[in-house]
């Protein structure tokens, strides 16, 4: 019997989505620039992670202007939304898009530190349009002597904004955006596409995260 | 036991189709789950089965067995499934991948006492997961509509269809012995303790991050089985979204 409210490594793969030590190894010379921005940028999250010397809500404040310094959240929150983005109000979008920030970076605060200490090797990338790329890594934990294969993290990079941004990023196949737009969207339609309500129930949870 | 089984999916899939009386609106029509209103029911029955069942068990569980056992456990319970996933291997035609989960098999086996020891791993011979579920994909077959089965969780036709013929697949199913009745009773009850102290801290997490966690579930699983499907190999980047 296969008894399973949720298959084993759909949730280690989620597990490691919403948490991935966002950090990378130095790697071999990089091939374009979604490459390069993904080596050089998400190396600054391994800083951060691995500073020892900082105080938890230093870390914390730290983290967040990396990460909204390496994502386009906006743009995210957008996606998100799916079809119910047309139909919102230009009020209740940008509203939307600034709970949608904080859900976001409550929820990977609250994961990242059990994975500070690993490290991502980029493996190569491609381009899905000359300005859409998917940028291949493995995540990597030193200190694993299982012999396991390493897990495939990538990152689709948008450069159309003349900076490169990361939109997107996927754990063992999971894209973490698809699967939240799933969710939304889901909610939306549970509640009569009501957007504040969304916006109400994001808040809470990332009140919840931020206290623990 | 391993009959009943494979009886219990096919009498899950009947009773949904017969259960399912409330008409599907587009939205549920558009999102391939057309049941959504009986998935989420059973997702609410599962939970109570995994907080009033599981859970209690599996806290006894991590009580009575130290780490090392549980692992030994874990290890035991992986490579009694290297049958099944060498005979998917064949029916897909991944030669290679059979044939490391030959060597696997023959090392955890061995050196590795009947499977309680990993060290294929150490010897880097790679690990995967293959079922039949995912053999009808690679031969073309659709997924169909996603189902929430009772006890099983996620599915859909083609992966609950793909569960019952892994039972046929399985060598050990044609193995009788003496009260082989409790070795197969032992065996699903290890696999469901393990499967749950495995996976206990992450599911607590996706559920409190969740906004919905029906859908979340929904989402997680069909990417991962699109994955699994894919043997980890990179995805025709034509079919991600436009962002």
């Amino acid at each position: 019997m296969r008894f399973s409210p949720i298959p084993r490594r759909a949730v280690l793969a989620m597990a490691v989505t919403l948490a991935s030590g966002l950090a990378l190894t130095s790697p071999a010379l990089a091939a374009n620039p979604a490459e390069d921005f993904v080596q050089e940028n998400i190396h600054k999250g391994l800083e951060i992670l691995n500073n020892k010397g900082l105080a938890a809500e230093q870390r914390r404040t730290q983290f967040e202007s990396f990460l909204l310094g390496l994502t386009d959240m906006k743009r995210i929150a957008d996606f998100t939304l799916g079809q119910y983005r047309r139909s919102a109000s230009p009020a209740d979008v940008a509203a939307f898009e600034v709970a949608f920030q904080n859900y976001a970076v409550a929820v990977y605060q609250s994961y990242f530190a059990k994975y500070a200490g690993q490290t991502l090797k980029v493996t190569g990338s491609q381009a899905r349009t000359p300005d859409d790329f998917i940028v291949a890594t493995q995540l990597i934990d030193p200190n694993d002597n299982s012999g396991q294969q390493p897990l495939e993290v990538d990152f689709r990079v948008r450069t159309d904004s003349g900076k490169p941004v990361v939109v997107d990023f996927s754990v063992a196949g999971i894209w973490l955006a698809l699967e939240e737009r799933d969710q939304f969207t889901a909610f939306l339609g549970q509640n009569n596409g009501n957007v504040r309500t969304l916006i109400a129930h994001l808040s809470d949870l990332a009140k919840q995260f931020r206290t623990g | 036991m391993r009959v009943f089984q494979a009886l219990a999916i096919g009498f899950c899939g009947l009773a949904l189709t017969a259960c399912a009386t409330t008409p599907p609106t587009p939205e549920m029509v558009a999102n391939r789950d057309p049941y959504e209103t009986i998935n989420r029911d059973t997702l609410k029955f599962n939970g109570k089965i995994d907080r009033y069942f599981v859970i209690p068990t599996v806290a006894l569980y991590f009580v009575l067995v130290p780490e090392g056992g549980r692992r030994a456990v874990h290890h035991f319970l992986e490579n009694l499934t290297l049958p099944t996933t060498f005979v998917n291997d064949m029916l897909q035609g991944e030669l290679k991948r059979g044939g490391q989960t030959t060597a696997r098999f023959l090392v955890n086996t061995t050196i590795g006492l009947g499977g309680f020891l990993d060290p294929a791993s150490k010897m880097k011979i790679p690990d995967h997961g293959e079922d039949f579920g995912q053999t009808l994909a690679v031969w073309g077959m659709d997924e169909g509509p996603y189902l929430v089965l009772p006890f099983f969780g996620p599915s859909n036709p083609r992966d609950a269809f793909g569960i019952a013929a892994d039972v046929g697949l399985d060598p050990t199913t044609y193995i009788h012995f003496k009260q082989h009745i409790w070795w197969d009773l032992g065996r699903e009850y290890f696999t469901i303790l393990d499967l749950r102290a495995q996976t206990f801290q992450t599911v607590q997490n996706i559920q409190r991050s969740s906004v919905d966690y029906y859908a979340s579930l929904r989402s997680l699983y069909r990417q991962l089985r699109e994955n699994e499907i894919r043997n980890g190999r990179a995805p025709k980047t034509q079919d991600l979204p436009d962002f």
